[in-house]
């Protein structure tokens, strides 16, 4: 199966394969890029970097892990809501969906739980252990996984993972222990340019094309700087130890971000880049 | 419960209660004349209540705008109602927050405007200055000040749990105002970053917010409006985030 597009513009969903088992599905703006971003890049000193001469794109995606069990690793955004349940149905056919599992809150990770619930009722909530109400956020009823557990699915097996860098505070990240498969949420993420067809395109696949590790370096830098401000107020050393102490627990094959391209491998040669990264976010 | 809190700004809302005491769901109310403002809509698990009290405070004046301070649910959950009975109602949004993805397709988005902290906008006569929110759990969440009441609307910054007994009362109603453990207990579940957080960078950051803008009013979604002594409970803050990074 290769890519499979689903509607155009500010609803489009396509899906893709990371593995034969788990799936990325993830909305971009492709040509409607630049619209969009132009003033959230504005902040930016070098805004023509990312909407200007390099007009930069930025992914919204789930993942979906079908196994004897199956499990969707966030939702989508409502907005996209028709097509994430037609690649969803693509993927699954007739097998059911068994868990919805949400990283965190926001409307373009948990925003389409509503709707897959309707769709397939036996789904079960899935969302991290240690807050309170969890209702008014929208997940009555869910599972709660502290860090550490794990979801048997038969193939595959699910750790939820105390994230290190988060906006809200109910949040997790995961590992997928089978495969090496690291969710990350909101961090460690790149940017794409549609004008160079990098939509729905891996790292390494858009490495070949010309993408460079510094870019890769700069982009995680500005996404960090968007997503986490209260980066500034930290101590850079402190963090990049972190993350090194997070990449030797988890033996991690393939790093799938929400906003980014996955990276399917070598990371050994990544791991320095989102640190010099998140070094230089640090000091903007 | 519809409270005045000074002038022709209200606080309605609702009460969850939790391990750590209750916490306010908040929508504030500026009437401002024929031109009223809402500041966030609620949660829509009270959606039935705030929709009731939005209704009695306006007595039939229509909303003009909407400043959502961010996107969550217990922020916007009732953006669709509010759509729904005025739906010529405008949002306002940070310029960091995407709309056509952060905010539920409920409106056009044409309705929608997205304001630059530093940018004022006037409104009926009314001016009202956006402001980097230093303690943010979503990028696109923003303060926002009113000029003519001294009111600062802080988001999710600045909430706190309160006793069944604090519920509904202002800081200058209870007895020693707010206290440091109260914020540090929100702060630490709302905002866990805060455990990297190095006090001594930080500090100055919130410390020019008060110093540029004549806050009289520090007005938290969860947590009722804090009337009294704004260095008092600038310091606590402070204190609390200094607490949550020692502990944790």
């Amino acid at each position: 199966m290769n890519t499979i597009i689903f509607g155009e513009g500010l609803e489009r969903v396509a899906v893709r394969p990371i593995t034969s088992d788990i799936f990325w599905i993830t909305h971009c703006l492709g040509d409607k890029a630049q619209d969009i971003y132009k003033n959230y890049f504005g902040m930016l000193p070098n805004a023509a970097d990312y909407s200007g001469h390099r007009i930069v794109d930025y992914p919204f995606s789930a993942f979906l892990v079908r196994d004897e069990k199956s499990l969707m690793i966030d939702t989508g955004a409502p907005r996209q809501q028709a097509n994430t349940l037609k690649a969803v149905e693509y993927v699954l056919g007739d097998k059911s969906l068994d868990y919805i599992w949400i990283s965190h809150v926001e409307l373009p990770h948990a925003g389409n739980a509503p709707v897959l619930k309707r769709r397939y009722p036996q789904a079960q909530y899935m969302t991290v252990r240690g807050g309170e109400q969890y209702a008014l956020h929208g997940l009555e009823g869910a599972q709660l996984m502290a860090p550490g557990e794990v979801i048997n699915l038969g193939k595959h097996q699910l750790e939820s993972v105390e994230p290190l860098f988060v906006d809200h505070g109910l949040s997790q990240w995961a590992y997928e222990r089978t495969t090496g498969f690291m969710f990350t949420a909101d961090w460690a993420h790149n940017l794409h340019e549609p004008a160079k067809n990098e939509c729905f395109m891996f790292l390494d696949e858009m490495e070949n094309a010309g993408y460079s590790a510094d870019l890769h370096c700069d982009d995680v830098k500005v996404n960090a700087w968007y997503q986490f401000p209260w980066l500034k107020w930290t101590d850079p050393d402190e963090v990049c130890a972190a993350v090194d102490t997070f990449f030797a627990r988890y033996d991690t094959k393939i790093l799938a971000p929400s906003h980014g391209n996955i990276i399917r491998g070598d990371m050994a040669r990544y791991v320095p880049l989102i640190k010099e990264g998140m070094r230089q976010a640090i000091a903007m | 419960m519809i409270r005045n809190i000074v002038g022709d700004v209200y606080q309605i809302g609702e009460y969850v209660e939790g391990s750590y005491g209750y916490e306010a769901v908040l929508v504030y109310v500026i009437m401002n004349h024929q031109h009223p403002i809402l500041i966030d809509c609620g949660s829509q698990l009270h959606r039935a209540g705030i929709m009731q009290e939005i209704n009695s405070l306006l007595a039939g004046h229509t909303p003009e705008y909407i400043f959502l301070t961010h996107s969550e649910l217990p922020h916007a959950g009732n953006l669709q109602q509010v759509a729904k009975q005025w739906p010529n109602i405008k949002v306002i949004v940070s310029n960091v927050m995407l709309p056509y993805i952060e905010i539920a397709p409920i409106l056009p988005l044409s309705q929608i405007t997205s304001e630059a902290a530093g940018k004022t906008i006037n409104i009926g006569g009314r001016t009202l200055k956006f402001v980097f929110a230093t303690l943010k759990d979503q990028p696109g969440s923003q303060w926002v000040f009113d000029t003519q009441t001294g009111i600062l609307f802080t988001g999710d910054g600045f909430g706190y749990y309160q006793s069944a007994e604090q519920i509904g009362k202002f800081s200058d109603e209870v007895e020693g105002g707010i206290r440091e453990i109260q914020f540090r207990d929100y702060h630490r579940t709302a905002f866990h970053f805060l455990r990297w957080v190095l006090p001594e960078k930080f500090n100055p950051d919130l410390d020019a917010i008060f110093a540029q803008l004549p806050v009289k009013i520090i007005a938290p979604i969860h947590g009722d409006a804090i009337r009294s002594d704004i260095p008092t409970h600038v310091a606590r803050l402070k204190q609390a985030v200094a607490n949550i990074r020692n502990v944790v």
